[in-house]
């Protein structure tokens, strides 16, 4: 299912959080970055047919998601993993996903429970189905959220930052798990971590004061530093002009890696930008100061 | 759509039948009602008293109290999904807010019907083993089914959907005080709803049960129309009018839970 977003958005009181998104959505796994306040969440809930927008226009698989008929046509193939899902302390695992299933309409109880116990294997939760949700660690309770994300084999998974607060293993994990059902479905997911889109997602979309200011291949983010990414070897202060990136004490000196239009110190050589140096340049246009 | 309001009934009664609280509560006021009762309450009933009397003297008992219990229990149900982070996901089901919303009631309608049967069954018993009369198991279901379910129905509606327009714990409160001043605080003090058709202790139905005023149904107060005199035409006419004021309140839940999400 892609997704067609036009002139949307939204605002919340005196708080404008989408102004203007223009996004096209292909099939596949697409990153969002953003920072924090960026308006991630919004459109995420808004694609989700959770919040309505304010005004523009939103197409997913050709539904007009602003219908009553065109929402509840998307959510019939929606999967949506919530930032910060909450789940019911008093039910297992299997009884939280059976409910779930239900309220998407998965009503052929013994095909439901396969494709729970399929799923349930996947994340590896099998060995705590039958487990109460209270006490589950962050990660267990992510990996219930992406199990009802794809119960009923949904044709758009919208996940809103899963790997937040997951130790580096489970994160990648997680990772390769949402790429590894992307195969045949679009997969849209949010997240401050650009490693986790440099390592799943071929496009990417950033998202900066509720505007999308770049969409296209992640390699066109690296671009945005190219000439622009400087390593500096000194035993003295660092760079005063650009973004220091990343510094690493060595006998010799700090070497710095700066990200800056101009050249930061004479003693400055160019080099080949990574897409977290991309991100960096791009938010400093994107964002002045 | 019908698949999922029974599915969410039967899930949000799964999970209130777990809560502690809820069997905490019923079990410690039955016992304080069972026990602390004056020697008017039913345990000083004469050994030839009839069955429906029996029970029905004690169902209005427990009726007088237990909802109490059962409208704080209740009162964080629908707005709960909210606070635990749960309410975007349900929002981004295909499933209508209506079936949400009657399937919430519903579950918690049946969740605290049981532990009220139950207490009234378990009397049943207690009463069974001096009487001797297996009629007091039935007429504890009747009294159940006219005495304390309707009243149940209408505390849940209430309790479910006014902590969506203000807090719950200033819902518990205003409604710990409306249930004194509406259902036990006799007529004559103040102008109360005490003894009208209105009040979900169940005294017109309970009046029917013992065949003459069970508390103070059809007492001389404030809004006569609505206190004649107790029979069974006035106790179905109370039990009607208890469930057409438990509407609003489930009607209005989808728009304001709606509201909520969407801000
Ligand atoms: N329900 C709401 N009520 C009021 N303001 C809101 C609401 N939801 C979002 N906002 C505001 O809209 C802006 C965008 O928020 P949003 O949650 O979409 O950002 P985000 O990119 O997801 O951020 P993060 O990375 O921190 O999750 C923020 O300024 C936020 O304060
Ligand atoms: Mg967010």
């Amino acid at each position: 299912m892609d997704i067609m977003i036009s002139g949307l958005r939204r605002r919340f009181g005196r708080v404008e959080a989408l102004r203007g998104v223009d996004l096209a959505v292909p099939g596949g796994m697409f990153g969002l970055l953003g920072t924090n306040g960026a308006g991630k969440t919004t459109l995420m809930r808004i694609l989700a047919g959770v919040l309505p927008p304010t005004s523009g226009r939103v197409l997913v698989g050709g539904h007009d998601i602003t219908t009553r008929a065109g929402r509840l046509a998307v959510q019939r193939r929606l999967g949506y993993l919530p930032q910060d899902l909450g789940l019911y302390p008093d039910l297992t695992t299997h009884e939280f996903l059976e409910y779930v299933g239900l309220l998407k309409g998965l009503d052929d109880d013994a095909a439901r429970r396969r494709q729970i116990g399929e799923l349930l294997d996947m994340v590896g939760l099998s060995d705590v189905a039958r487990r109460r949700l209270k006490g589950f660690s962050g990660g267990m309770r992510r990996r219930v959220g992406i199990a009802q994300a794809l119960l009923g084999d949904p044709a758009l998974v919208v996940v809103d930052e899963p790997t937040a607060g997951l130790d580096p293993e489970e994160r990648i994990r997680f990772r390769t798990l949402l790429a590894q059902i992307a195969g045949h479905r679009t997969v849209l997911l949010s997240t401050h971590i650009v490693e986790d889109v440099a390592q799943t997602c071929q496009e990417a979309a950033v998202m900066a004061s509720g505007r999308v200011v770049f969409t296209g291949p992640v390699t066109g983010i690296i671009d945005r530093a190219q000439g622009a990414t400087w390593e500096v070897v000194t035993q003295g202060p660092p760079p005063s002009t650009g973004v220091v990136v990343s510094a690493v004490g060595r006998p010799g000196g700090t070497h710095y890696r700066v990200v800056s239009p101009t050249k930061p110190d004479p003693a400055a050589v160019p080099v080949q930008p990574s897409l977290e140096e991309g991100y960096v340049a791009l938010m400093r246009e994107a964002v002045p100061g | 759509m019908r698949g999922r309001f029974f599915a969410v009934c039967r899930y949000e009664f799964r999970m209130q039948i777990r809560k502690r609280s809820l069997w905490l509560s019923t079990a410690g006021l039955a016992v304080l009602i069972a026990v602390a009762q004056g020697d008017r309450g039913p345990r000083h009933l004469p050994a030839a008293a009839d069955a429906a009397r029996v029970m029905g003297s004690w169902a209005l008992l427990f009726s007088m109290l237990l909802p109490i219990g059962f409208g704080m229990v209740l009162a964080d149900r629908l707005v709960r999904d909210h606070r635990l982070g749960a309410a975007s996901l349900l929002a981004s089901l295909p499933t209508r807010p209506g079936a949400l919303v009657a399937g919430k009631y519903a579950g918690s309608v049946a969740a605290t019907a049981v532990p009220a049967l139950l207490v009234l069954l378990v009397t049943a018993a207690g009463e069974f083993v001096h009487r001797g009369d297996p009629a007091l198991f039935l007429w504890a279901v009747v009294a159940f089914a006219v005495v304390l379910l309707p009243g149940l129905a209408f505390v849940a509606a209430f309790a479910l959907v006014c902590p969506l327009m203000f807090s719950a714990p200033l819902f518990r409160v205003l409604f710990a005080g409306y249930w004194f001043w509406g259902n036990l605080l006799g007529p004559n003090y103040l102008p109360s709803l005490t003894g009208t058709l209105l009040t979900p202790i169940g005294d017109y139905p309970a009046s029917w049960l013992i065949g003459e005023r069970a508390l103070y149904a059809g007492a001389p107060g404030w809004l006569s129309f609505l206190r004649p005199e107790p029979g069974g035409g006035a106790a179905l006419l109370s039990v009607v009018l208890l469930a057409v004021l438990a509407t609003p309140p489930l009607v209005f839940a989808s728009p304001l839970l709606a509201r909520r999400t969407s801000s």
